[in-house]
């Protein structure tokens, strides 16, 4: 198989990384065209191999974005072979990630030191919950508790209500917050060619989300949380139409997009109202926007609206479900959602490329969630030089397994 | 081409690296905001009034700055260039030929007229990055939409989605609810920052090129849970996407979270609920059975929860292995023994009676260690510089 023509190819990667935050990142890196070796092991499987209760799925998925374009290794880290395998395997590759909680890699003997020793210019990603150092850095935690944390969780909700609980795009944004740094880290290496060693705590990923909030509470001031109204924008928010559960997003920034909204839902006597004239004056009627946009819009048609408002130069869209973004040909056009299926896979739609290349443009998916251990014939026996007989006495031996 | 920022040398990541950011919205400037705490040069271009993020809300009371516009020019550079004057142009042209990337939002229809034209760019520089990130791309059927943050979280999935447990629970029948501030374009600016820098790897081979990044996109793929699931048959929606048991609990004094995934969480839960008689069912040690009857489980848990101090909580939790956290205000966070232990923030000087507290950087480099610039640039400064 000829390397893509992708920004990162020859860029490859020893993936440890277990859960959704680590994989997510690595699965960027890997759709840009790096060869990511994912090492699992029979005992202990990535988590999409099991059921997965709290969540109602009862079965193990058959598709896996996170996994995408990764090859699939068996290593038995509890075996002292299979920790020099590993290092052996750290030792030709770019990155090594990890998503353990801080200290089990330095136990396994697979901390940044020893992974220098084998490979002097190595970036290690730690990416974990609360990061490799400081008092709560042995927390165990999921992508709920990084925004409880970090604080995203108490900035958002009503503010008559309580702080929302944010899902896996918590984990997932602490994903492509690491790949930056990995990037950066690859260039540091290339200008210096020293080792790096990158800590992302997820939740300080949510803290960067709530950046302003921070800088008000830091001089002792409170933050407001809005919920969907804005500071300095009114008409805001999501907003009932004719259909059930149909909701029309709406972002008014200034008083020609005012005028342009209500000549677009007829409503020529709102549009010269001086009560709603200016910036200031429909932040202090915001209340009574709202209300009015809701009667506006009770008998229109969401989509339909938001395409009229869009042409009229008004920030409108109707709030999606993955039903819409399936059937979507914008995002399709783009690449952000592909069509995939494999043997066992039906066909469905996939996260693509993360971004458009001009040159380096054969980015995105290349191969489907690998089955555990599916790749042990290249890895171990063309990249590492493992003789067949050499891998069966490790399968025996259950050092690969 | 590789100058060093003098404030701060050579040791950090990106030291050497040089970029221009022409930004309007929130996630063209966060791209630069993250390169700048790696160390790149990051040149902030701004219009003679200033960049509109000077102004964007929320406000420091009784300044004239923004907290949200302090939060993402932390460590740039400002200089005055107005792309709509010929002089500017010519200055813009100046910039490029030092710069590595360049990470820009405007619109794709204005770009010719600005001098931005990714074609022109591409002949003039052929080794520059140029990063076009823009709310629906450049690209594509709707790459001539706009959108702001609540439209962008909406147009992704995610919000749809939101709120979901206790919180809907309580407000059933209000609409969906954005995430806090400009989540989208974070997302938007870290998958722009991230490309621009792996377009950057691939330039001493392939040269400069231009890179088209979405903020649509960027949320759909931390969405992307919610993709697989519908391609598993599952369309999630708010009211149903809760965890079957475990979400946010009121407590005294506060909110937890809680989520317990394994069997040994399940028990130090357990335990942390000092074995409550309603847990004595055997049928319970089955996890797909307590996935059933979550909403049964989570009553129990409510009541205990209301009955106890939120800090005992989540020490103790955390003490038995059981995943909790508390839901910290902004306050807390700034003021948290973990966030000073690890160096999370440092000075900002906003002005000469100004100074507050800002995030470094969401991730730290042991052999490296970042260091913050510490300051917001004045408009213009590099201007002031070069006349004097």
């Amino acid at each position: 198989m000829s390397p893509p023509k992708a920004p990162l190819k020859g860029v490859r990667i020893a993936d440890f990384t277990i859960h959704a935050a680590g994989p997510f990142g690595t699965q960027l890196l890997s759709q840009l065209g790096a060869e990511c070796i994912k090492i699992e092991s029979k005992a202990r499987p990535d988590a999409f191999r099991k059921p997965h209760a709290v969540y109602g799925r009862m079965s193990a998925a058959t598709f896996d974005q996170v996994s995408v374009n990764k090859l699939s290794v068996r290593l038995n880290l509890k075996q002292p072979e299979a920790i020099a395998l590993a290092k052996r395997l750290v030792s030709i590759s770019d990155v090594a990630a990890e998503s353990f909680r801080a200290g089990v890699m330095k136990r396994l003997g697979l901390g940044f030191d020893e992974l220098r020793e084998v490979k002097p210019d190595i970036v290690l990603l730690s990416l974990s919950s609360c990061g490799q150092s400081g008092p709560d850095s042995h927390f165990a935690g999921y992508a709920p508790l990084f925004g409880a944390w970090g604080g995203l969780g108490w900035m958002t909700g009503y503010s008559d209500g309580p702080p929302v609980e944010m899902r896996h795009v918590m984990d997932h944004s602490a994903g492509i917050h690491a790949a930056v740094a990995i990037m950066a880290a690859l260039h540091q290496r290339r200008r210096t060619g020293k080792a790096q060693h990158v800590d992302v705590a997820a939740r300080e990923v949510a803290s960067a989300m709530i950046g302003d909030a921070l800088i008000l509470a830091s001089l002792g001031l409170t933050p407001a949380r809005p919920g969907n109204s804005h500071l300095s924008m009114a008409p805001h928010g999501v907003y009932p139409t004719r259909q059930p559960d149909r909701w029309l997003t709406l972002a008014v920034r200034n008083d020609a997009e005012w005028g342009a909204l209500a000549r677009e839902l007829d409503q020529p006597a709102a549009a010269s109202d001086p009560r709603y004239a200016t910036g200031a004056a429909r932040l202090r009627h915001r209340e009574e926007l709202d209300v009015l946009l809701a009667q506006w819009l009770a008998g229109l048609e969401a989509d339909a609206t938001a395409e009229r408002l869009q042409r009229a130069g008004v920030c409108a869209h109707v709030s999606w479900s993955m039903q819409d973004i399936a059937r979507d040909p914008h995002l399709r056009e783009r690449g952000a959602t592909t069509e995939v299926s494999a043997p066992g896979i039906p066909p469905r739609l996939a996260v693509g490329a993360p971004a458009r290349f001009s040159k380096t443009s054969e980015v995105g998916i290349r191969r489907l969630t690998p089955t555990l251990g599916e790749d042990e014939e290249y890895v171990f026996g063309e990249l590492l030089g493992l003789s067949t007989a050499q891998r069966a006495d490790l399968e025996r031996r259950e050092v690969i397994a | 081409m590789h100058s060093e920022d003098p404030q701060r040398g050579n040791e950090m990541p990106l030291a050497g690296c040089r970029v221009i950011e022409h930004s309007r919205t929130v996630a063209a400037a966060y791209a630069g905001r993250l390169l700048a705490a790696m160390g790149a040069t990051v040149v902030m271009l701004e219009p003679p009034a200033g960049s509109p993020l000077r102004m964007a809300p929320p406000l420091i009371d009784g300044t004239r700055h923004s907290a949200l516009f302090a939060s993402i020019a932390a460590g740039k550079r400002s200089l005055m260039c107005d792309l709509s004057s010929p002089t500017g142009r010519q200055a813009f042209e100046h910039e490029l030929e030092r710069a590595d990337i360049l990470i820009d939002d405007t619109p794709v229809s204005d770009q010719a007229a600005r001098g931005l034209d990714r074609e022109v760019i591409a002949k003039r520089f052929p080794q520059l990055v140029h990063v076009c990130v823009r709310p629906f791309g450049a690209s594509g059927p709707k790459a001539g939409w706009d959108g702001e943050e609540v439209n962008l979280l909406h147009a992704g999935g995610e919000g749809f989605l939101l709120p979901n447990g206790l919180c809907y629970e309580l407000f059933p029948d209000r609409p969906p609810l954005k995430i806090y501030g400009h989540f989208s374009e974070y997302q938007g600016g870290a998958m722009a920052a991230f490309a621009a820098l792996a377009a950057w790897w691939a330039a001493p081979e392939d040269g400069g090129q231009y890179v088209d990044v979405s903020v649509q996109d960027a949320v759909l793929a931390v969405g992307a849970f919610a993709l697989q699931r519908f391609g598993d048959g599952s369309l999630e929606h708010r009211k149903t996407r809760h965890f079957r048991y475990g979400g946010v609990f009121e407590a005294r004094g506060g909110f937890v979270e809680l989520l317990t995934l394994e069997d040994r969480q399940w028990s130090a839960l357990l335990e942390l609920l000092d074995h409550p008689a309603w847990a004595q069912d055997e049928m319970l040690n089955d996890p797909l059975e307590r996935s059933r009857r979550g909403g049964e489980m989570n009553r129990h848990i409510r009541k205990w929860m209301i009955a106890h101090d939120v800090d005992d909580i989540v020490r103790k939790a955390q003490r038995l292995g059981v995943p909790a956290a508390k839901y910290r205000t902004p306050a807390e966070v700034t003021r948290g023994e973990h966030e000073r232990a690890r160096g999370l923030f440092a000075p900002l000087r906003l002005d000469e009676h100004t100074e507050a507290a800002a995030l470094v950087a969401p991730f730290q480099f042991y052999a490296s260690p970042l260091r913050a610039a510490g300051r917001v640039p004045d408009l213009g400064e590099m201007t002031h510089e070069t006349a004097s």
